[in-house]
């Protein structure tokens, strides 16, 4: 460690960050499909210490009636943190940032859907964090997405993400809560489709350079598409796993 | 018959195939837009869904329960998008909320909303629900698994193509477990074959029949 005592080393020379992963690694992450009964589809994630539990309804008829489009279906995407979600209580009421966040989640997953199909109809989905820290949004973005897979409805691709970011100096994926409270932390949540690798949400806070910036992005698509093999196996192994009782 | 399961946005063929449904093409290639199953050795590059609405269909059977009167009609829920309505002068008899029925789609509009017609009301029963996109299982190849399933639980069946089924009298407990299996199992092969085990019934001279269906079904009567 360093001369002070409150320095932490965010990358140490064997390239080990503060929990122990390499800089291109995520932290570990199960999904579980279709957890809600009475919902159209769900899923459950869990990202590191994220737990989010994602469900989508419709589509279905679009109330109130004047925020229909007769051109495609609406995407109301609804980000909510449970009060017991962070160390200090979290007001219920929901603020500034879970409406952003709603909002540029909604508009990623509206880019991979196939909304023209249905005009007048909106889709549902509702992400409830019951645990998080740092990159929550990727997280309920992710299961969002598998959830919607789980409801049938097209798409073009499963959006899949990761954080990606700069802590100590070093470029290093999927940061945790102390690597975002680094001094010279960056924090860019980023969210591909999986096939096409569109970039459909990228936030970005902080300064890199721009051969940081290249590097960063590299590193979270590669990463991104780890988290979607992640996600077609928890689809996928919901109908491996049933089995015939009988096969004689 | 070695049938793929695929993701949204898994690769379905490279080659140049006739498209079926559920796919998309980008940059030359064919995609599966939702979860489902394909089939290699088709000529079509076509996804069965495993999940999904029901998107109405001109000339589809659907069952509908009535769910609130008005002055010239009935307003009525057909497991769309939208609720359908069905005209008084169509009908003979008095409805109430919670009637059910069953009308053959005339007309479809782009916003998926449905015309109604030839409007049959159901009294006593039960309605059943289903996946929409696990009909055409419940059915089977000529009505192969319909038969089982009258054969083995002696009740009268409608099947609707927006996932309800309506039952009367006959082992309606038993049915109900039989339809969730099928849901549970329709996308393994051999599913009348594991059914008529199932159910108790014996099995029918003619083997060919039990072959699975892999398309869509075509197009079938309801019948009591």
């Amino acid at each position: 460690m360093a001369g002070k005592k409150d320095e932490l080393v965010y990358v140490d020379s064997k390239g080990k960050r503060v929990d122990g992963r390499k800089v291109e690694d995520l932290r570990p992450i199960k999904i579980e499909v279709g957890v809600i009964p009475q919902a159209d589809g769900s899923a459950y994630l869990e990202w590191g210490q994220n737990k989010a539990f994602a469900s989508v309804y419709g589509p279905r008829e679009c109330l109130p009636k004047h925020s229909a489009s007769p051109y495609k279906a609406v995407v109301k995407f609804n980000y909510r943190m449970a009060t017991f979600s962070v160390p200090d209580r979290k007001n219920p009421r929901p603020g500034r940032r879970e409406y952003e966040i709603s909002k540029v989640c909604g508009e990623a997953l509206e880019r991979s859907i196939f909304v023209e199909r249905f005009p007048n109809t909106q889709i549902d989905v509702t992400v409830e964090l019951f645990d998080s820290n740092a990159g929550s949004r990727i997280a309920g973005l992710c299961a969002a997405s598998v959830a919607l897979a789980d409801a049938g409805i097209p798409m073009r691709g499963l959006v899949c993400g990761t954080g990606v970011g700069k802590a100590g100096g070093k470029i290093i994926v999927d940061l945790d809560k102390t690597e975002e409270d680094a001094p010279d932390a960056v924090d860019i949540p980023l969210a591909i489709i999986s096939n096409t690798k569109e970039v459909v949400l990228m936030q970005l806070d902080g300064i890199l350079s721009k051969k940081e910036w290249q590097q960063a992005m590299k590193m979270g698509i590669d990463a991104s598409l780890k988290v979607h093999e992640i996600q077609k196996a928890a689809l996928k192994a919901r109908y491996e796993n049933v089995k015939g009782d009988d096969k004689k | 018959m070695a049938k793929r399961l695929v993701v949204p946005g898994e690769l379905v063929t490279e080659e140049r195939k006739k498209l079926g449904s559920h796919v998309y093409i980008s940059e030359g290639k064919i995609y599966s837009d939702s979860i489902g199953l394909v089939d290699d050795e088709s000529n079509f590059a076509s996804v069965v869904p495993l999940e999904g609405k029901y998107l109405p269909q001109v000339n589809d059977l659907v069952l509908g329960v009535i769910s609130s009167e008005k002055f010239a009609g009935y307003v009525v829920d057909i497991n769309s998008f939208y609720p359908s309505f069905i005209s008084k002068k169509e009908l003979r008899e008095m409805l109430k909320p919670g009637s059910v029925v069953s009308a053959k789609v005339l007309k479809v509009n782009e916003l998926n909303e449905v015309d109604l017609g030839s409007i049959r009301t159901f009294f006593g029963g039960e309605i059943l629900t289903i996946s929409p996109v696990k009909i055409p299982r419940v059915i089977g190849r000529d009505c192969s698994m319909l038969n089982v399933l009258k054969a083995g639980t002696k009740s009268n069946l409608i099947v609707g193509k927006n996932g309800w089924i309506w039952a009367k009298g006959g082992d309606t407990d038993l049915l109900k477990k039989a339809i969730d299996k099928i849901g549970a199992e329709a996308h393994m092969s051999n599913l009348t074959q594991r059914m008529s085990d199932f159910l108790g019934v014996k099995q029918q001279k003619n083997d060919a029949e039990y072959i699975e269906e892999t398309e869509e079904m075509d197009e079938y009567e309801g019948e009591e």
